[in-house]
């Protein structure tokens, strides 16, 4: 069972713990379970899981602590259980660093496959690294500086671009507002959102992306943007 | 222009229109038809311009008209709606009267009420008419009404004097004066004249022709003619005046400030009218004061009932009243005109008689010889027969005294005798007369001066009687016994009056004592008290007994007035009426006042810093009793302390409510969100091994699967019905909080279709954006929930391939969005209802909403909460319906920045 993929479920309630489990284990993952903050951190260190799954209410600890904790030595995609409506600590668990986020309830299927996206990014090279997207007719070849659509070039200001490699790095995951600023703009970071909806605009209309039914970038309300897949 | 010149433009619009400003009902505008005497054709005048009111539109009605049945009256008051009269019952006597309370039911526009000066039949709610009208104009209703100069306050004296017939039926000046319109009705004596030979003119029935030929006499007639002229002139004046002030003018040239002095005297009201018309020809203010020394004390009830009467005629007639205490008159009157800066001071004065001028200085004397620089006018009077008797009446007051006394004093004198008689052979006689000035003082102290008198002039005769040989006649040998018997006398005399003096001053500072009291009494018990039952129970005990009075209290609650104690709710209508018109217009009123003067008690209102918080109500225990204007002063005070303890007591009560509020919302924060953790956990736990399952489809037989198919989609209601329920506590409680952002409308509605994506079926759903649309400042995730539950609603309402439009597009700083179904569309009147909670498919008429009821609701708190609005209406082709909704454009885009 060495090769099968490891889940950590931190969660208190054990009813869910039990779902978790059993969703998992009909898909053929290892299920180990945490059902405090301290001993999820003890699970995190000596078991190395390839994913972390952390409920966002836990008794003893704070589930943004937690995910302090874990940034500190390891980059395991977490992904975050949470309540509808709490968008504000979404956004702070995504700013600390973890990777996405389920509302709850959810359904197995969704949960399988959030799974597999945080896979497919923690086994994609780091940092500044060079990197090719491809998906549904959009390519991006970071080594050449080359987007192209339907086999046509598309001409990309510098910020444009540098908006569509930073999503496209991490596409699949939601990145924050806050977050997409600061790493497109760096540490000229404007404070006002606007910029960052205007140049999104105006690269969704270069990538013939329609906000109403968007192939690729997808506005998550109140959380910030998406690439697909 | 000066600043001090230009026109103070509040004080201008004061001018304009009367009103008390925002929230306060505005005052009813009073127009009185004017006119020198009766038969001068006010009525018809009035109805006239009644009729030219009634043809623009507004809701004239007749309140009463006096058409003594001439013909020409009774056609111009057809086609005006009447208000039928009140029957009252007086004695027997049936009698008609304006219904007040039926006009204020009633609230017309305009309402014409003849003869203003009229004296209500007794048992009416005011004593007078024109009391009647200022109830209407309060309640903001309008007010046509007719007068004759004679019946105005100032005027009657002058044509008392005139015409010899002595009017009682009066309006006050200020009345008169406050009035919004004043019609001068006007004709010629002669014509006058000419009519009333006609019989044109009503005469009074029963009244003495003779006094209405004197009256009708045509010197009389331009006389009145001329008074009504100048008075309506002098009102155009003041009102130009209060224009002039207005615009920035001195308001009063003369800047005079004038006092009169009143007292008991008769005299009094002669002086009134002449100080009001005065004041009024210098457009000064001017004040009614009367000083409380000690001779107030000596004054008879008829005389400070008098006093109290005159006050109350000088305030109608516009004088600030001002009660003053002091112990020398002169001294202390103009110490306070002085630092009040009047200029001129009014009294009274009566010739001093001859026999007397060594003794005393005439109160005008003295005020002359001290008033430097204060103008000092004396009226005088002369002796009018009945103020002689009052005089010596007044005079003589002092030896007033029960019969009974006398007898005790010539008792004590008696005994005086009799303890004297074992030793009058082996004591000098001198001696004996101690027993007599002992007795003399013994009864000046209890029973007053006159009984002292008595007793000392009783005790010579009997000492001579008894004790000076020969005894037992009213010889004496010794020429000594003079000396003897003019020394007792002059002794006991004096003694006697120092002494009744003494104690009456005695009894004065204990009954002062005894109010200082009271009143200390209740402060104190009060302070000790909390809530409004037991605050009303001390005052109730505090104040009953020493005043012999049935104190009830009438506590303003939220239900209306509550009397505490229960049992004290008066079974009479009328009492409870008088209680109502305290509360209603803060003033006192019943027993002894101006209004309701027929109520058995006495009612004041509890007003504390302009709130009021009740009414209290006193009635005397004994039938025939009159409170004075000093008691009832003493219950002003009573009162507002007892409203001052009811305020207390109502602020500590809303201080524990809102605690008790604010605790209600903390337990209700934690049920909510202990309860949105609760759900959600099952559910997750439900959704998860549900779908689950469903994944076994090859595993498990075809039914389980159709029955996993039904629960799932029962899960999917159940999870949106707990989101939407803790969606609207966070809207209702008001905790929600908007974390404003800018969007471009079309992502939220890409994100809105594709969560309804697994719900819409076979729905066509077409967007149309129309022109560039700028971005709205909006809390994404709530707008969101708001199209997610319009899509929802619409597909409740459409049929599986039904067809949805979201049309989204600018209007001025707002952008309009639309989502538009082609459903079975809403039942007139659900419109605006199916916003509120709550409302499902069973409570609304038409099939609409659906579902919990909340998700409207929802969305009406979130698109409020950004600002905007939302409704709903059918769409104009009869098919299906359209749910429409506002947000506010960002104000302006930042430029762009590299």
């Amino acid at each position: 069972m060495t090769d099968s993929i490891r889940i950590l479920s931190i969660e208190d309630e054990a009813d869910i713990r039990k779902f978790l489990r059993a969703t998992l284990g009909a898909n053929d993952m290892t299920v180990l379970e945490a059902e405090t903050g301290r001993e999820g951190l003890r699970l995190a260190t000596s078991q190395t899981p390839d994913v972390i799954l952390l409920d966002l209410g836990l008794p003893d600890m704070d589930g943004m602590e937690i995910i302090r904790h874990l940034r500190e030595w390891t980059t395991t995609p977490i992904i975050v259980l949470s309540a509808r409506g709490q968008e504000r600590d979404k956004i702070e668990a995504l700013e600390l660093g973890a990777d996405d986020y389920l509302t709850k309830p959810f359904a197995a299927g969704e949960l399988i496959a959030r799974i597999k996206v945080a896979l497919r990014h923690a086994s994609r090279p780091k940092g500044d690294a060079p990197f090719v997207y491809d998906y549904d007719g959009l390519t991006i070849d970071s080594a050449a500086r080359r987007v192209r659509l339907d086999g046509e070039d598309v001409r990309l200001t510098p910020i444009e671009y540098r908006l569509l490699t930073v999503l496209a790095r991490n596409s699949g995951k939601v990145l924050t507002y806050a977050s997409l600023l600061k790493q497109v703009w760096d540490r000229h970071s404007p404070d006002n959102q606007t910029y960052l909806r205007i140049h999104t605009q105006h690269l969704r209309e270069k990538l013939k992306d329609d906000a109403l039914n968007p192939r690729f970038i997808v506005t998550e309300p109140g959380i910030g943007y998406r690439l697909n897949p | 222009m000066s600043p001090d010149t230009r026109p103070d433009p509040d004080k201008l619009l004061a001018l304009v229109n009367h009103d008390g400003g925002e929230g306060v009902p505005r005052r009813g505008r009073l127009k009185v038809f004017f006119g020198a005497s009766a038969g001068v054709g006010k009525t018809y005048a009035m109805l006239n311009e009644a009729r030219a009111r009634l043809r623009d539109g507004i809701d004239v009605v007749s309140g009463v008209i006096e058409h003594h049945g001439r013909r020409e009256t009774q056609a111009l008051m057809e086609g005006i709606p009447v208000l039928p009269m009140l029957e009252i019952d007086h004695r027997g006597i049936r009698l008609t009267e304006f219904d007040l309370d039926g006009a204020l039911a009633r609230r017309p526009g305009l309402i014409l009420v003849d003869e203003f000066a009229h004296t209500n039949a007794p048992g009416s709610r005011h004593p007078k008419r024109w009391q009647d009208v200022e109830e209407l104009l309060d309640n903001g209703i309008d007010v046509y009404t007719t007068l004759n100069v004679q019946h105005l306050e100032s005027a009657n004296d002058q044509v008392a004097r005139l015409t010899g017939v002595w009017v009682s039926e009066t309006v006050p000046d200020t009345i008169f004066e406050a009035a919004d319109d004043i019609a001068l009705v006007d004709i010629p004596s002669d014509e006058l004249l000419k009519r009333l030979a006609d019989g044109k003119v009503y005469v009074a029935e029963g009244a003495n022709t003779r006094a209405a030929e004197n009256f009708f006499k045509k010197s009389n007639l331009l006389a009145l003619r001329e008074m009504a002229l100048r008075r309506t002139a002098e009102r155009v004046d003041a009102q130009s005046d209060e224009l002039s002030a207005a615009m920035g003018q001195n308001e009063a040239q003369l800047g005079h400030k004038i006092m009169l002095l009143i007292g008991p005297d008769p005299l009094s009201t002669r002086l009134i009218r002449h100080a009001k018309r005065m004041a009024a020809r210098g457009r000064a203010p001017w004040f009614a004061v009367y000083l409380q020394s000690d001779r107030h004390e000596m004054l008879n009830e008829k005389s400070r009932a008098r006093v109290e009467q005159y006050l109350r005629l000088a305030e109608n007639l516009g004088a600030q009243v001002v009660r003053l205490s002091g112990a020398q008159p002169a001294r202390d009157i103009l110490t306070y005109a002085r630092q009040n800066g009047f200029t001129r001071i009014m009294v009274g004065h009566r010739r001093t008689k001859w026999w007397l001028k060594p003794f005393r200085t005439a109160f005008a004397q003295q005020l002359i010889e001290n008033s430097d620089g204060i103008e000092i006018a004396v009226i005088n009077g002369d002796a009018a027969p009945d103020s002689v008797t009052e005089n010596v009446v007044s005079s003589i007051r002092p030896f007033i005294a029960r019969p009974i006394d006398y007898g005790l004093a010539f008792a004590a004198v008696a005994l005086a005798t009799l303890a004297g008689l074992p030793f009058r052979d082996n004591t000098p006689s001198d001696n004996l007369t101690m027993l007599y000035l002992t007795a003399v003082v013994i009864v000046a102290a209890r029973l007053g001066l006159g009984p002292s008198v008595v007793a000392s002039i009783l005790s010579v005769p009997a000492f001579n009687f008894f004790f000076a040989e020969p005894y037992y006649t009213f010889n004496f040998y010794d020429s000594y016994y003079y000396i003897t018997f003019v020394f007792m006398l002059v002794t006991s005399l004096v003694v006697g009056s120092l002494t009744a003096r003494l104690s009456r001053h005695a009894r004065q500072v204990s009954e002062r004592e005894r109010e200082t009291q009271i009143l200390y009494g209740l402060t104190r018990a009060l302070s000790a008290v909390r809530g409004v039952d037991r605050i009303c129970e001390v005052a109730i005990s505090h104040l009953s007994a020493p005043y012999n009075l049935a104190v009830s209290l009438f506590v303003d609650a939220p239900e209306g007035l509550r009397s505490v104690p229960k049992s004290a709710e008066p079974e009479d209508m009328k009492e409870m009426s008088a209680v109502r018109w305290v509360a209603a217009n803060t003033q006192m009123a019943g027993r002894d006042t101006d209004t309701l003067p027929s109520a058995s008690g006495l009612y004041l209102p509890l007003q504390a810093e302009n709130e009021t918080l009740g009414v209290m109500g006193l009635t005397p225990n004994a039938s025939g009793r009159r409170f004075t204007g000093s008691e009832i002063l003493q219950f002003e005070t009573f009162a507002s302390l007892v409203a001052g303890a009811l305020q207390r007591a109502r602020r500590s009560d809303e201080a524990e409510r809102s605690k008790i509020d604010s605790e209600n919302e903390r337990l209700r924060n934690v049920l909510l969100s202990s309860l949105s953790h609760d759900l959600r956990t099952p559910l997750t736990v439900m959704n998860g091994s549900v779908s689950l399952l469903l994944k076994m489809r090859k595993e498990l037989p075809r039914k389980a699967m159709d029955e996993l198919t039904a629960l799932w989609g029962q899960l999917i209601r159940l999870q949106k019905f707990v989101g939407n329920l803790l969606n609207m506590a966070a809207i209702t409680s008001g905790k929600m909080t908007l974390n404003f952002q800018p969007y471009m409308i079309q992502e939220i509605i890409g994100a809105a279709l594709s969560q309804v994506q697994s719900t819409k079926e076979n729905r066509q759903l077409r967007t149309q954006i129309v022109g560039n649309l700028p971005m709205v400042q909006i809390d994404g995730g709530l707008v969101e929930q708001v199209f997610v539950n319009l899509l929802e609603n619409a597909f409740q309402h459409t049929a599986s391939d039904g067809e949805i439009v979201i049309a989204a597009e600018r209007d001025a700083d707002r952008l309009r969005i639309r989502i538009s179904d082609n459903g079975a569309g809403l039942k007139a009147g659900d419109e605006a209802r199916i916003f509120e909670q709550f409302q499902t498919a069973q409570t609304l008429s038409s099939d609409r909403a659906g579902g919990t009821g909340l998700g409207l609701a929802i969305c009406r708190g979130i698109v409020q909460a950004h600002g905007g609005m939302i409704y709903a209406r059918n769409n104009s082709d009869k098919t299906g319906a359209s749910f429409i909704f506002t947000l506010p454009i960002v104000p302006d885009l930042p430029k762009e920045t590299p």
